[in-house]
């Protein structure tokens, strides 16, 4: 045998040991490690490195890793069950909007849909309240606020399940948010805004109405939400969002993470609307809280 | 208010994380080597094992769990420590000269693995980590996953990313390189007596993608 035929034949000798050669090869191998020592000890040293190889990189995890992994991947899972949820309770809340029979998993697909309602209301309150006597000192609480614009904002994007889903009922909540709530004056023709429920939601120490509508019609529906506070209690943030006129309405518009928002104040009694309609509508939805009988 | 926590902090009962999380201390070991540092293991293990959870949908039940999970974290090693790829690291490996074949004789090959160096056990197998952590990442991960974790060529090629000549020419080259540095090491520990090169210049073939390994080098450097 001349060295060449031996030095293919080392190269496969890491195939032989891994047994990735075929049957016909294997045995060629095997008659030649028989009679080269070289080619025998090259086996035997790739054996014995392999041998400590296992010993040097097998490691156990570090205790806890498991039980940390096993938490963020349950958290993985219930973070993709909520996503579900929350499209499932698009759906469902559209179908109930349109009237047809909403199915029965409506309870926690609301989950997400009924914050998106209360953070459109409460960007409707805050507009009423910046108009008239409290305007100026808005400004200077504007950085509690604007923490509490986000997390109204974020009550939209990820609602709890409704607690009243017609108007008697939501009506019925004015006791628990010591404001009154009139829930079918944003149901107005020219919006085409239909009301879908409402809860309560908590605010630092403070709670508000989070009110849900669908707005739009055919393809172009949307969710919204209309969160009332009472504007005595609760200073929401407005200083990052822009002053008009809707009317005779004083309603301020902006964005909070993606969303839609906009505020205004009546009587002591603060709306914010939060969902993803353009502006304009937005602020049209928010100036009828001026309106409200 | 948010009333998805609580069940957040449970601990997992899902089926998909628990034949999962069998395969835990094999992803930690692998993970240390391809980071060289536990810390970063254990968050490249978190992570990878996250995305598994999240890519679930895409994982064929009956088919292996083990490579597709391996396959995930190599993925997300690549993703979070080189964004340039494995074969960056060519760059830097001492791989510079060409290995031959046969250049250590049999009798040095019989006492790199006889009793005598068998009794220095710790001193090889810290070598032996030593060198496996200075080999370029695409070799240390193809003789890991071959040689500890025994994933079959086939396997090691889908975990890679690669053709099964790569994975081929990669392990061969990744044991020929700790063959040296154990051989090197026990020169220097006078357990074996220095000898000619049998091989002398014969050099082995090379991936492609190292084939002009200083060309490319400078190239890089150059683009760099």
């Amino acid at each position: 045998m001349t060295m060449h035929d031996c030095r293919d034949r080392a190269r496969m000798l890491g195939s032989y040991l891994d047994g990735e050669l075929e049957a016909a090869k294997i045995l060629e191998i095997d008659e030649h490690v028989g009679e080269c020592e070289t080619c025998r000890e090259e086996t035997q040293l790739l054996r014995a490195m392999r041998g400590s190889l296992k010993r040097v990189v097998r490691t156990a995890a570090p205790a806890g890793l498991r039980d940390r992994i096993g938490v963020a991947m349950t958290a993985e899972k219930v973070r993709e069950d909520a996503r579900a949820d929350a499209s499932q309770a698009k759906d469902a809340m559209m179908a109930e909007a349109l009237g047809a029979k909403a199915p029965l998993v409506s309870l926690s697909s609301w989950r997400t849909m009924v914050p998106l309602a209360t953070a459109a209301a409460l960007a409707l309150m805050w507009g009423a309240a910046t108009r008239g006597t409290q305007g100026a000192s808005t400004e200077a609480r504007a950085g509690f606020g604007d923490d509490l614009l986000a997390e109204l904002v974020a009550e939209h994007s990820s609602p709890l399940p409704l607690e009243a889903k017609d108007p008697d009922a939501v009506r019925g909540l004015e006791r628990y948010v010591g404001v009154p709530l009139h829930p079918l004056s944003f149901e107005r023709p020219g919006l085409n805004a239909r009301l879908v429920g409402a809860r309560v939601v908590p605010l630092h120490a403070q709670r508000a109405a989070m009110l849900q509508y669908v707005v739009g019609t055919g393809d172009d529906m949307r969710r919204v939400s209309v969160i009332v506070y009472d504007a005595q209690k609760i200073q929401i943030g407005t200083a990052n969002l822009s002053p008009r006129a809707v009317g005779t309405a004083e309603v301020r518009v902006g964005r909070e993470k993606g969303y839609s928002v906009a505020s205004t104040q009546r009587a002591g009694v603060g709306y914010l609307v939060a969902g993803d309609l353009d502006p304009d509508r937005s602020a049209q939805l928010a100036a009828m809280a001026y309106d409200d009988r | 208010m948010n009333t998805s926590l609580p069940e957040a902090s449970k601990p997992s009962k899902d089926p998909f994380s628990e034949e999962a999380l069998t395969h835990l201390d094999a992803m930690y070991g692998v993970a240390c080597k391809l980071t060289r540092n536990p810390t970063d293991a254990e968050d490249l293990v978190q992570d990878a094992f996250v995305k598994a959870m999240r890519a679930r949908d895409q994982f064929h039940a009956g088919t292996n769990l083990k490579a597709w999970l391996f396959r995930i974290l190599t993925n997300t090693f690549i993703n979070k420590y080189r964004r340039g790829g494995l074969e960056r690291s060519v760059l830097d490996g001492p791989d510079a000269d060409p290995l031959a074949d046969g250049w250590v004789s049999a009798s040095t090959m019989r006492q790199l693995r006889d009793p005598e160096m068998l009794a220095l056990m710790p001193i090889v197998e810290g070598e032996i980590q030593v060198a496996l952590d200075a080999l370029p990442a695409e070799f240390r991960l193809a003789v890991v996953l071959c040689d500890v974790e025994e994933f079959s060529y086939e396997e090691i090629a889908q975990i890679m990313g690669c053709p099964i000549g790569t994975v081929m020419s990669r392990l061969h080259r990744g044991r020929k390189l700790l063959q040296r540095a154990l051989y090197n090491h026990a020169l220097a520990l006078g357990i074996v007596k220095g000898e000619e090169r049998v091989g002398g210049e014969v050099a082995e073939p090379k991936e492609s993608k190292t084939a002009n390994l200083a060309e490319y080098r400078a190239r890089k450097r150059g683009a760099a």
